[in-house]
């Protein structure tokens, strides 16, 4: 028993010690080449700026428009890092046969996807961080801190899905495919879910699509801590949409080409 | 002597087509075994079953004393894998040290192996600046940092100049006089005859000869016997036991296969002849001999046949 417990204790200090090489190495890529990643952060936060620049003084209610903005427009600036850096890091990584190596080498693949997901992570929070700063210096930041540190919170667990979904088209297509195919997902996906323009601004037929789409759920569970909506529905959504994504990546996994 | 890889009557299919048809094969610690083929032969089959890449249909295969699909004897096996890029964005120091972590072992262990392949001045160095050849020696020294049982080297001198093919050789060499097994795959008969203690000889998916090369060589009964002669052509045709000529100027060479009865006679046709040479029909032919034997069409595919 003894002896099992210490195999058990090694191999979590191996999987830890291999967790922190293999994120490391996924911060190293990005700061040597972050022009990708670069991109992913500075569009959301442009258009978040541009927006609420215009619309952000607006009175949504309780809250400013500018406040809101920030749960729906940070969705957005989340999953443009989230789902894109680690599924196409993955395929970048299947093309250039380092993830087939790191296979040969013992390095489970879940610590792989952990760390490229834990990678992606700082740099989703400075997107947030950068919205923030903007509503704030456009003077429509209107919540307390705990508020905001709810509303990152449920962002990054949130983006979790989001992030799997990105994975699974990873093991499947070549890097520039993977790309296009998550470009392709996300962004009628932001316009169907609200998180560019408020709903209600839109044609019905919008709201009916939006329900839909986890998306949706995430952008209304992170309002919902500014707001105090009901979250039990978007968490319902969102564990599915989990369980469907884990499912998909797990599939896809197993009938990669490495 | 320990047997770190273990294959026995292993078959392996691709859809409807038999890639390994009852392979075994058996290396030793300190020993280093020659997987010879053409490609698409199934040595790349049996590199990734023998990394657990792959399960066997059938049969069974151990390496380092353990079923390869288990990360835990993955961690004694080193691996150079055909086709496999190193990050551009990553540092040699990094690549190497990344590797020894993730089998378990310090990151001080890359120091001596950086060192062994005079990697040491480039350790600072991304991927991308690297040639060819440099590449290819970080790629060695990720598979020898954590000491394997077991080397896998798959087609590991593929574009390779030549005093780095001879130095990735070396470091080979000694690494398996200190005990580790070597499996290396090639479609280089030269490469092989180099390298290897025995050579395996694969074919459609099954092995042809597993032999040390002297012993493959000489699996042929023809000899050459070349000489310096002012004989014709049809003065060589009629001498006893001649099966082939070639002829370039006054040099000659005579395929036979009765090389004793063949010299007595042509010094009697001609006492003026001199630089004469003996030899065996060669690896080359050895293996060419064997596997067109044994190819589709010839009626004799099953290799204890063609043997």
């Amino acid at each position: 028993m003894s002896g099992m417990t210490g195999v058990s204790a090694r191999n979590r200090v191996l999987l830890g010690a291999v967790l922190r090489v293999e994120i490391a190495d996924e911060l190293r890529s990005i700061l040597r080449e972050p022009t990708a990643l670069l991109f992913s952060v500075l569009m959301p936060v442009g258009f978040f700026a541009l927006f609420v620049s215009i619309f952000g003084g607006y009175d949504a209610g309780a809250i400013p428009a500018g406040t809101r903005m920030l749960a729906t427009f940070g969705t957005f600036g989340v999953l443009s890092v989230t789902l894109m850096n680690p599924g196409v890091g993955v395929a970048q990584d299947r093309e250039l046969g380092w993830l087939r190596a790191k296979r040969v080498s013992a390095v489970p693949v879940g610590v792989t996807l952990l760390a490229k997901i834990a990678a992606a992570l700082p740099y989703a929070v400075g997107v947030l961080v950068a919205m923030t700063v903007t509503a704030a210096l456009t003077g429509s930041l209107s919540a307390s801190p705990a508020e905001l540190l709810r509303v990152l919170g449920v962002l990054l667990v949130g983006s979790v899905p989001f992030a799997l979904f990105g994975v699974a088209v990873g093991f499947r297509l070549r890097a520039n495919a993977a790309a296009a195919v998550l470009n392709a997902v996300l962004m009628p996906a932001a316009v169907f879910s609200g998180l560019w323009m408020p709903l209600r601004m839109l044609p019905d037929f919008f709201a009916d699509v939006a329900i839909l789409l986890p998306t949706h759920h995430l952008a209304r569970l992170a309002l919902a801590q500014l707001d105090g909506g009901q979250v039990f529905g978007h968490v319902a959504v969102l564990l599915g949409s989990t369980a469907v994504a884990a499912t998909a990546a797990g599939l896809s996994y197993r009938y990669a080409r490495l | 002597m320990r047997t770190v890889l273990d294959a026995r009557d292993v078959w392996f299919r691709y859809g409807s087509t038999d890639a390994l048809r009852g392979v075994d094969l058996r290396v030793d610690a300190g020993e280093c075994v020659a997987l010879l083929g053409a490609n698409g032969a199934g040595k790349t089959t049996l590199v990734n079953l023998a990394t657990g890449l792959l399960s066997a249909r059938h049969g069974a295969l151990r390496t380092a004393g353990g079923d390869p699909r288990r990360a835990a004897v993955r961690r004694h096996l080193g691996v150079v894998q055909q086709s496999f890029g190193l990050p551009k964005a990553l540092k040699v120091r990094e690549l190497v040290t990344g590797a020894a972590v993730r089998c378990g072992r310090p990151a001080a262990t890359a120091g001596p192996v950086l060192a062994e392949l005079g990697l040491g001045e480039l350790a600072g160095r991304g991927a991308a600046e690297l040639s060819g050849g440099q590449q290819q020696r970080v790629r060695l020294a990720m598979a020898l940092v954590n000491e394997p049982a077991l080397l896998i080297l798959d087609e590991p001198t593929a574009g390779l100049d030549v005093s780095a093919r001879r130095h990735f050789r070396r470091v080979v060499e000694r690494r398996r006089a200190e005990g580790t097994g070597v499996l290396v795959t090639t479609h280089l008969i030269e490469e092989a005859a180099a390298v290897a203690d025995r050579i395996v000889v694969v074919d459609h998916g099954a092995v042809l000869a597993d032999e040390p090369p002297g012993a493959l060589a000489n699996r042929l009964p023809d000899r050459t016997v070349t000489a310096r002669t002012s004989l014709s052509r049809s003065g060589l045709n009629r001498l006893p036991g001649v099966i082939s000529v070639e002829m370039r100027g006054t040099t000659v060479r005579l395929g036979t296969r009765a090389p004793e009865a063949l010299l007595r006679e042509l010094l009697d046709a001609d006492p003026g002849v001199s630089d004469l040479r003996v030899e065996g029909a060669g690896l080359e032919e050895s293996v060419v001999a064997l596997t067109d034997a044994a190819a589709p069409g010839n009626g004799t595919e099953e290799p204890e046949v063609a043997l």
